[in-house]
């Protein structure tokens, strides 16, 4: 064996491994059957509610929104609308309030009411009857 | 007879299991030389690199479909066996009750009988030359001294920017230049 080649740029750069003889044909063959075999799953067919399920949830949540703003709205008019009763009555006080007769109209209206004969005959027998 | 290897096609394979193994099959004609030679270099031994390929590629089989085509396949494909030649070693180590940091030096000690080797003393010197570097030193100097690949390429495979190679080639290079005159 040489020895006095000693600097880097005079010794030979080829690697000096060998194989032995048809070592790479046998190894391709030989690691292909030792390869483990790989478990395949089946692909889990997709049902028509996962496909589905999202849409459904969205629609709910939507039914959900729109239930609970009507409730509130219909809420909201209830008050409203007793509200608005009240200030009815209040403004139906008001309307009579307003009303103004003449004397002369309301002895017109008195005298009618006495006039009337049943209506006449029914306060003097009730006078009559205290008187006794 | 070899067809030529397109990768497009061979993921095309990988993916579809119903032909994984088929392409897989054309991964292996196509790398397991390369991927061995990288192996035995860091590991001297033909039958401890052959363990290794076979680790390698049991190892990529299993986690295939992790492969997402970021990388070449061939990057990908050589990082795994860098990193179990470390493992590797690291283990070696631990039986011989040596430390992590310890030279790696007991690799190359059995070359001269092993029936394997193929060298003179000069090559022999030279490899002890190399196994006597920092590992990253060691990987660099292989890959660009005896496979001459490009800084690009090492730069993907070791996730090492181009300079810092450089700066690592350059720094093996004088340490090996070094080992020789010492060892005249």
């Amino acid at each position: 064996m040489e020895t006095k080649k000693q600097t880097l740029a005079d010794i030979n750069k080829k690697v000096p491994f060998k194989v032995p003889e048809n070592y790479f044909p046998q190894f391709n063959e030989s690691i292909m059957a030792m390869l483990p075999e790989k478990v395949v799953e089946p692909v889990k067919p997709i049902s028509l509610w996962d496909k589905s399920k999202t849409w459904v949830y969205m629609a709910a949540m939507f039914l959900g929104l729109i239930f609970t703003m009507k409730v509130l709205v219909t809420t909201t008019d209830t008050s409203n609308t007793v509200n608005n009763t009240a200030s009815t009555s209040l403004s139906q006080e008001d309307n009579w309030n307003d009303v103004k007769i003449s004397e002369e109209e309301f002895f017109d209206y008195i005298e009618t009411q006495f006039v009337d004969e049943n209506y006449y005959n029914l306060v003097n027998n009730e006078v009559y009857s205290n008187s006794l | 007879m070899k067809t030529k290897f397109n990768e497009e096609d061979i993921l095309e394979l990988l993916r579809d299991p119903e032909t994984q193994r088929e392409g897989f099959a054309q991964v292996v004609v196509e790398y397991s030389e390369r991927l061995y030679w990288q192996i035995r270099k860091m590991v001297f031994s033909h039958e401890d690199a052959n363990d290794i390929l076979q680790d390698v590629f049991i190892k990529a089989w299993l986690n295939i479909e992790k492969f997402r085509g970021d990388a070449k396949l061939s990057t990908w494909l050589y990082k795994i066996a860098i990193n179990e030649s470390i493992t590797f070693i690291n283990r070696s180590k631990t039986k011989l009750n040596l430390s992590i940091d310890d030279s790696d030096s007991f690799l190359v000690n059995q070359l001269q009988g092993d029936e394997y080797f193929d060298g003179d003393e000069a090559q022999l010197l030279l490899q002890k030359a190399v196994v006597s570097l920092p590992e990253k030193q060691r990987l660099v100097f292989q890959m660009k001294y005896f496979d001459e690949l490009k800084y690009d390429e090492i730069s993907e495979m070791l996730g090492t920017s181009v300079g810092a190679l450089k700066a690592s080639y350059h720094h093996a290079v004088k340490k090996v230049e070094k080992f020789l005159k010492e060892s005249n």
